[in-house]
């Protein structure tokens, strides 16, 4: 179970214990609130939870999540909850560069592994593996990278949300940045927004979750104190409404 | 403070209504306002009810100074505002439970928001009026709307929350009309259909 309102069910369950999850979408469709909220569903269920930020300081994350009713700052300071910022941890391996060769990216995968090892992480995020892939300029390599990551969190029973960024310009590659992020996940949940007579709805929409009978319905869903919550689209509306961003 | 007469064929009525009930209240374009105060004051006063009022008519603030006119605190009650964000400044208001969402063509956000705010209210019984379905009609499609109301009564229904949807009936679209009947278990009728 993640624990999410509504995504349990959508999932018929939840998320199967060790998988890797990809969660693409475009911005401001409420991913980092959707894996902040597996992060701490799963620390209150007394789960060691570890988030890797790429795209935003974690100072600039913590406050952002602070106004949710359902994030607590104690999580962190006690250790449930632990955020890592990527540039401390290229900083640390002394990867301070532009691009990422081989060497580089099995020394990222160590430390991240080593990470999760430590602490007996079972629920971590990346937010996002797209500005960490962007480091990385072979696709082969992006792919050997999030294979041997992922392969290597599940050995460990860890539990991974890879926040992936998707915006219109990269319709043409469905569900990722790079186009090979989807082939490596165990699961698919695509957020994004539709656009109805001018208004923005945000949706959810699980595409794959192997080991799961789940629902492949969009999702309305809203962002609120307490947390996501979901309800089927209507079914007239999304037959109305205009194509959403994320390429269909 | 205004006179009311309460209407007291309705709150007899509402003896006969259980939480997992959907109320369709037909009323005309001139007594709204009374045939909605009669059927959310006995629900508060007699059977101690709190909930959410989603106002797709009028302004909530309106709406919460028509009731305080009457003598009748609604402080307790939370509103959903679907007009006022329409309006340039109408969402800066005195009242704290008030909440806005953007445009009443935000149809699954509505049910969201309303099902998120039941989670906050301290009430253990609770009702979520809907006011009203003919001025959702001005703004969405008839099949949309038909399909919205189908799933507001069962998401209700289900969670034992009493709906109640105020419309006036000449103002509907046959469809969406046809559906209310379908799909309410309890009509209050003080309305005025006009056939043509």
């Amino acid at each position: 179970m993640t624990g999410i309102h509504g995504l349990d069910e959508i999932l018929r369950g939840g998320i199967p214990y060790g998988s890797t999850v990809l969660a693409a979408g475009t911005c401001g469709s409420g991913k980092t609130t959707l894996g902040m909220e597996f992060l701490v569903r799963g620390a209150l269920a007394g789960e060691a939870c570890a988030h890797f930020t790429a795209t935003e300081p974690s100072v600039k994350l913590l406050e952002n999540i602070r106004q949710y009713a359902f994030f607590d700052m104690n999580m962190v300071d006690s250790g449930l909850i632990n955020v890592f910022d990527m540039d401390v941890l290229y900083s640390w391996l002394g990867l301070e560069k532009a691009s990422f060769d081989l060497d580089d990216v099995h020394a990222l995968i160590k430390s991240i592994v080593d990470i999760v090892n430590t602490i007996g992480v079972t629920r971590l995020v990346i937010d996002s593996v797209t500005t960490l892939c962007y480091k990385i300029k072979s696709e082969q390599l992006i792919r050997d990278f999030l294979f041997t990551l992922g392969k290597k969190l599940a050995t460990l029973g860890c539990t991974t949300i890879l926040i992936s960024e998707i915006t219109s310009a990269t319709e043409n590659a469905h569900w990722s940045s790079f186009g090979v992020e989807e082939a490596i996940a165990d699961g698919i949940i695509v957020m994004g927004d539709s656009e109805r007579m001018g208004h923005l709805l945000r949706f959810l929409q699980v595409v794959k979750m192997r080991g799961t009978s789940h629902s492949r319905a969009k999702h309305a869903i809203e962002l609120t104190p307490l947390g996501v919550m979901l309800i089927p689209m209507l079914k007239w509306g999304a037959s109305a409404d205009k194509t959403s961003r994320w390429g269909q | 403070m205004k006179m009311f007469e309460l209407d007291q064929q309705i709150a007899e009525q509402l003896t006969q209504v259980s939480l997992g009930s959907s109320i369709q209240v037909r009323m005309s374009a001139t007594n709204s306002f009374a045939v909605t105060a009669s059927t959310m004051i006995p629900l508060m006063q007699m059977f101690e009810m709190g909930g959410v009022y989603i106002s797709a008519s009028r302004g909530a603030v309106e709406i919460i100074q028509a009731f305080e006119s009457i003598g009748v605190d609604v402080s307790g009650i939370q509103f959903l505002d679907l007009v006022s964000s329409g309006v340039l400044g109408g969402t800066d208001v005195p009242y704290s439970n008030i909440t806005f969402v953007d445009s009443p063509i935000m149809l699954e956000s509505i049910l969201l928001r309303t099902l998120y705010t039941l989670r906050t209210v301290s009430s253990a019984r609770n009702f979520v009026f809907l006011d009203s379905v003919n001025a959702l009609a001005i703004y969405n499609d008839d099949r949309m709307l038909a399909e919205y109301l189908h799933t507001f009564i069962n998401t209700f229904r289900q969670r034992e929350v009493l709906s109640v949807m105020l419309n006036v009936p000449d103002q509907t679209p046959p469809l969406v009309l046809a559906n209310l009947d379908t799909y309410c278990t309890d009509l209050i009728d003080r309305g005025q259909v006009v056939l043509l």
